[in-house]
């Protein structure tokens, strides 16, 4: 007698519970309560939903007209100031409304999981002309820019951007320190001209400056630049000037071996120390 | 010499009843650390299958089905029963939404629960209460001095039959709430 009473007390609350997903499915049933502005349909599932088939982008549309969409709200008036800036909803590919949206807000430590809007469902045409709904960013940098945004920024995601010089018009190009601060150690403190003349554009490093490949600069010639590279730029130089070099009689010694062009000195005399390189000839010296 | 059914029996069955939520709490927060939490949503299905194949003992049991032998299916249907409880478990994650929904998981859990007191305590409970009273009743002890020496371990053991009593009517809630939930996912879920 008494578990026919445990039965019945479990099937009238069981009873008592489907009848109460029918009263208040948004608390027996809906994964979430739904978002700002659908509050009174909150009871009514079969405004969004098709029975057996989900939810569908038609039902949607019967409230939300495409072409006021982002233009207008739903009650006519114009959308306020937190409402998307550019209406683009007209311009996607397909009108697939749960792609992004997802109206029941559900647990809050889930959201970074939910979907979020795509470039990729936006029309071609729109898609390439970033400007259409972004502002461009107000910087030196790319204010200079000619090019797309798309050369150097992936379509989701501003960051991480991969830059490329050669996007960069060659007078901007030319100005390295437009944009990069320029070097404060002792070396490129000298260093006058253009960073392109030992840095190529796409890394810093490896740097092209090898001393050693034109002259060893040992002990008795580590001297600041312009003792050697006058004001012409780093391909011009000059070894006289000091007082071991004397144009007269370095002339005088190459002379008297026939050596006519001793003014190019590293051509021949790569290191201070070594013997001459070469003879000179094909530079124009001429033996008696 | 006493039985001490609460620290030897009950004891262990909790801890054991709480591995299980907590294999499904560390299976549900790697599902998000590994941002595959969708493959929770899903684990309701096989979880349910599970569920509903370790039926196959019960139904053996009241002679509905004929095949298979009870023993074998006993082991099946703890098995499948608690796999299928963990996997609905992680499915639900900790996600308190749907009240319909998680009406079920919980008679699942007591279902569960008491499925285990019987797997765990109830046999052993028995035999070792009986034990303790044979020593005493060797050793001379008057009846009524062994009632009071086995009072807490008595009211333990009937404690732990009445939650045996629920299996099948918490089985009704669970089935009732579970379908209940699968109708509504049904009809209002898109497949596609």
């Amino acid at each position: 007698m008494k578990r026919a009473w445990l039965w019945a007390l479990i099937c009238a609350n069981l009873a008592a519970l489907i009848a109460l997903a029918f009263v208040y499915p948004d608390l027996m049933v809906s994964p979430g309560p739904l978002t700002h502005g659908h509050e009174q349909v909150q009871k009514q599932c079969f405004s969004c939903h098709r029975p057996w088939r989900g939810s569908a982008a038609s039902l949607c549309l019967k409230c939300h007209v495409l072409a006021q969409i982002g233009l207008r709200t739903t009650k006519g008036v114009a959308p306020s100031g937190t409402r998307i800036a550019v209406p683009f909803h007209q311009q996607l590919i397909e009108h697939d409304c749960m792609a992004c949206h997802s109206d029941h807000a559900g647990p809050k430590f889930t959201e970074h999981s939910r979907k979020h809007f795509s470039h990729a469902l936006l029309q071609s045409a729109v898609r390439d002309r970033c400007e259409t709904c972004h502002a461009r960013p107000d910087n030196e940098m790319h204010r200079a820019l000619l090019v797309g945004c798309a050369i150097c920024h992936g379509p989701d995601r501003w960051k991480p951007a991969a830059f490329d010089h050669a996007s960069l018009a060659s007078a901007v190009l030319a100005r390295c320190d437009g944009c990069h601060q320029s070097p404060k150690d002792s070396l490129h403190r000298q260093v006058t001209g253009s960073c392109g003349q030992c840095h190529r554009p796409g890394r810093w490093k490896p740097a092209t400056f090898e001393h050693d490949r034109y002259f060893l600069l040992d002990s008795d010639h580590n001297v600041r630049c312009n003792v050697c590279h006058g004001g012409e730029g780093y391909r011009a130089y000059s070894c006289f000037g000091c007082h071991e070099h004397r144009a007269d009689e370095i002339r005088a010694r190459h002379e008297e071996e026939g050596i006519r062009n001793f003014e190019d000195c590293a051509r021949c005399h790569r290191s201070p120390d070594a013997e001459a390189e070469g003879n000179g000839l094909d530079g124009g010296r001429e033996r008696d | 010499m006493k039985a001490r059914l609460l620290r030897r029996e009950v004891l262990p069955f909790l801890l054991w009843f709480a591995l299980l939520t907590a294999a499904a709490l560390v299976l549900d927060a790697a599902l998000h650390a590994l941002d595959l939490d969708w493959i929770g949503r899903y684990l309701g299905i096989p979880g349910a299958i599970l569920i509903l194949g370790s039926f196959a003992y019960s139904l053996r049991k009241r002679k509905l089905i004929l095949a298979g032998r009870p023993a074998g299916l006993l082991r099946l249907h703890e098995r499948m029963a608690w796999t299928g409880s963990l996997l609905v478990l992680v499915h639900a994650g900790v996600h308190f939404n749907a009240i319909l929904a998680w009406l079920a998981v919980a008679a699942m859990l007591i279902n569960v629960a008491s499925g285990l007191t019987g797997k765990f305590l109830l046999d052993r409970s028995r035999r070792r209460l009986e034990e303790a009273r044979q020593r005493m009743r060797q050793q001379a002890i008057t009846e009524e001095k062994l009632e009071e020496l086995t009072y807490w371990d008595s009211l333990t053991f009937d404690a732990v039959k009445q939650w045996r009593a629920v299996h099948l009517p918490i089985t009704l809630a669970f089935a009732v709430l579970a379908i209940a939930h699968i109708a509504g996912v049904f009809l209002f879920w898109s497949w596609q």
